[in-house]
């Protein structure tokens, strides 16, 4: 029998630590060095910083914005705030090519909701993000990641803060694919409740034997509860590749896996399809992977053929059938909701598109009824936990039996307790006692198929259509840019109309919209009204690299589609967005000073001596600034 | 003396990783605007860090627009003496 955890809060879990010098987290960098921390490192590098918040005056309940790319830095940094009472709000790092405005409003949007006091980076980046952080009233300074390596200063205390499970952990904001972000508050219980589900009966952990991988970003569900949390609940050993590494060589992820003859990992769909492509035949022959206890896939929709190919392809690599684990999640439910049996390996549903599209029911039929569009096949993402539920409503609220579609909603202890200071939202989703997901789908013996999210839903002609179908249809093509085709509808003469929105590479667009014509009635018996060929790179996303449906839909209806980061500025354009945010950085940075010399000023009454530092700090970013505007 | 040409280089990692033709590109051509998607333009990174025997800091790229750009910092991380052309 595998040893068993039990601890109320993440605090009680890093402390009961203490005395775990073998296992613990292991963070490769670029060249694949290890940098090991034990569980009791862990422990003890939380203890430091939390010395070192506390010297900012952070005291229990402060919000802390965390923008941290490098994994050993954000960890243990993390843990500080957690160890220390803080409430930490960890964002996504600027690191991809261009695209800094978008991203500079979404992290404002997001901070002005969170109302941090106090924001962690590291000194390189924070160049980049002052010119959004001075438009963050709450704030109140900046700590670097470098300041936090040195010895804790003198005098504060290193004690874990008393926390009670239903205290605030952390805030979890949603990636963002509506305007408006929503921190997701998510509880010590929670957190207790679904690392339990994921470790102890998602995946029967067992210290001795299981060790994770893990690519996904820290600031991300998946990545940071499902690969730091839960494992050090559970006491489970993880190696973290940098997400920026394994985007930079995928192949990289296999590799690891191999090497450290890992049990667990977990990703989205769209990495397996990215493996696939990238793996050469050698390596497959060069790996064995038949360690491998779990292969989770969650965090978008589950394409059957995407899993098959990976299935396919790595048998060469010994992998085994059922270690392919389909789940389902949202971060309003802590991270998991359900996941297939261990000894379950993926299985799909077919059902007669008829009866789903005009009844909303799912009728199984055969297999060979799916070419020619006569079907649809879902995959299972299996039962939800103990001490769970899942049911499924209908538009009034009623609730369903099996295999009648409707609206998933899930109850029991990984539930969040809300969005932060957002009693409106939560009411509408949390409200009545059950989380709505947002998700449409439906439940065979308890098992979850999701059909697609409903604010996406295509009603054409009193019939349903899920936009995920069409797209991935047309994904398939040539010339098509994959994950980067929208479907919604449009209001027409007597129903709704569909519209296919695309980003392609192509010198003929006229051929391929027939194409894309061709193959949506072929497969769905669907008239598309109007396809866009669009140029790559110019539909929104959100930050997790999703296309944002509704926005595209918006931009469509606007007339504007397919003109983002493509605006007609030219070079010279992109280059003053870069220097206006440095522009904009500086002089926050000097309002920020100067507003820190005159509240210094209020306690010291010493005028003169104020106004001549506000002088010179001004003088300073009017000299960087023009310097780089050159 | 090692010279570097940022845009003959670019063009045979885009040709290599991604089987595209890139062609008139120059130190203004704004890597966005040439249709490779995020997870394409990491791969090119890194052809240049093998290529060039370099290391680009995550924090430098989100600065990099256009091939000028990417050949100064290009420039700040090869050999000094380097010369680095387009």
């Amino acid at each position: 029998m595998p040893q068993v955890f039990n601890f109320p809060t993440l605090v009680a879990a890093l402390d009961a630590c203490h005395g775990w010098t073998d296992k613990g987290f292991s963070f490769l960098d670029r060249d694949q060095k290890d940098q090991f921390f034990s569980f009791e490192q862990l422990r003890s590098e939380a203890m430091r910083r939390s010395a070192h918040f506390r010297s900012h005056g952070l005291k229990q309940g402060d919000r802390i914005a965390m923008v941290i790319p490098d994994g050993e830095d954000f960890v243990p940094t993390f843990l500080g705030a957690v160890w220390a009472g803080l409430v930490p709000v960890p964002l996504y790092p600027p690191l991809s090519l261009g695209k800094l405005d978008s991203y500079l409003d979404t992290m404002v949007s997001i901070l002005v909701r969170a109302k941090p006091t106090h924001l962690v980076t590291m000194g390189k980046l924070q160049q980049v993000l002052w010119s959004g952080l001075a438009k963050v009233p709450s704030l109140k300074g900046v700590i670097t990641t470098e300041e936090l390596k040195t010895p804790a200063p003198e005098g504060l205390s290193q004690d874990a803060a008393v926390v009670k499970e239903d205290d605030v952990c952390f805030l979890q904001f949603t990636s963002g694919s509506t305007s408006t972000p929503k921190g997701v508050a998510v509880t010590h219980g929670n957190l207790r409740a679904n690392a339990w589900a994921i470790m102890r009966d998602g995946l029967e952990t067992d210290t001795e034997v299981d060790r994770g991988v893990s690519w996904l970003p820290l600031y991300h569900d998946m990545g940071l509860i499902g690969f730091v949390i839960a494992p050090i609940f559970h006491r489970v050993q993880v190696t973290f590749i940098p997400t920026m590494t394994f985007v930079r060589k995928p192949t990289l992820w296999m590799e690891t896996i191999n090497r450290t003859r890992a049990t667990i990992t977990f990703a989205p769909n769209f990495a397996y399809a990215l493996t696939v492509k990238r793996t050469k035949p050698e390596q497959l022959a060069s790996w064995d992977l038949s360690c491998m206890r779990h292969f989770g896939c969650g965090a978008e929709p589950i394409n059957p053929t995407t899993m098959r190919a990976f299935v396919d392809t790595f048998a060469k690599a010994k992998l085994k059938p059922t270690t392919l684990l389909p789940c389902y999640g949202m971060a309003e439910a802590t991270l998991a909701i359900s996941f297939i049996g261990v000894d379950e390996t993926l299985s799909t549903d077919v059902i007669d598109a008829d009866a789903y599209q005009q009844h909303r029911r799912a009728d199984p039929v055969s297999v060979e009824k799916l070419t020619g569009g006569k079907a649809q096949e879902f995959v299972c993402c299996g039962k939800t936990f103990p001490n769970h539920e899942v049911a499924v409503f209908d538009d009034l609220g009623k609730r369903l039996g099996d295999r009648h579609v409707g609206e998933l909603c899930v109850r029991g202890p990984s539930v969040a307790s809300g969005y932060y200071l957002d009693p409106e939202a939560t009411e509408r989703t949390f409200g009545g006692g059950w989380l709505k997901t947002g998700d449409y789908g439906y439940l065979v013996n308890g098992n979850v198929y999701i059909t697609g999210r409903k604010k996406d839903l295509i009603i054409i002609n009193g019939r349903n259509y899920d936009p995920q179908r069409i797209e991935w249809l047309v994904d398939d093509l040539p010339e098509v840019r994959k994950g980067s085709t929208v479907a919604f509808s449009r209001p027409g003469a007597g129903s709704e109309e569909l519209i296919v929105v695309l980003e392609g590479r192509t010198q003929n667009p006229e051929a391929l919209k027939e194409l894309v014509r061709g193959v949506v009635t072929e497969q769905t018996q669907l008239i598309a009204a109007d396809v866009v060929v669009c140029p790559v790179g110019s539909l929104p996303k959100t930050s997790s690299g999703k296309l944002q449906r509704a926005k595209t839909r918006q931009q469509y209806l606007d007339g504007t589609v397919g003109q983002e980061g493509n605006r007609s500025l030219g070079s010279n354009g992109e280059k003053l967005v870069v220097a206006r945010h440095v522009a904009r950085s500086l002089i926050g940075r000097a309002q920020h000073r100067a507003k820190r010399v005159v509240e210094h000023t209020l306690e010291i009454r010493s005028v003169s001596g104020a106004l001549e530092k506000l002088r010179l700090a001004g003088n300073y970013a009017q000299k960087r600034v023009s310097s780089l505007l050159g | 003396m090692a010279t570097v040409n940022v845009t003959q280089l670019f063009a045979q990692a885009a040709l290599e990783v991604n089987g595209k033709k890139l062609e008139n590109l120059t130190q203004n051509t704004v890597i966005s605007k040439l249709g490779l998607d995020s997870v394409a333009v990491m791969e090119l990174v890194s052809f240049f860090e093998e290529k060039l025997n370099i290391r680009m800091p995550d924090e430098e790229l989100a600065k990099v627009q256009t091939l000028g750009d990417l050949g100064g910092l290009v420039k700040r991380l090869v050999p000094a003496g380097t010369e680095v052309t387009f």
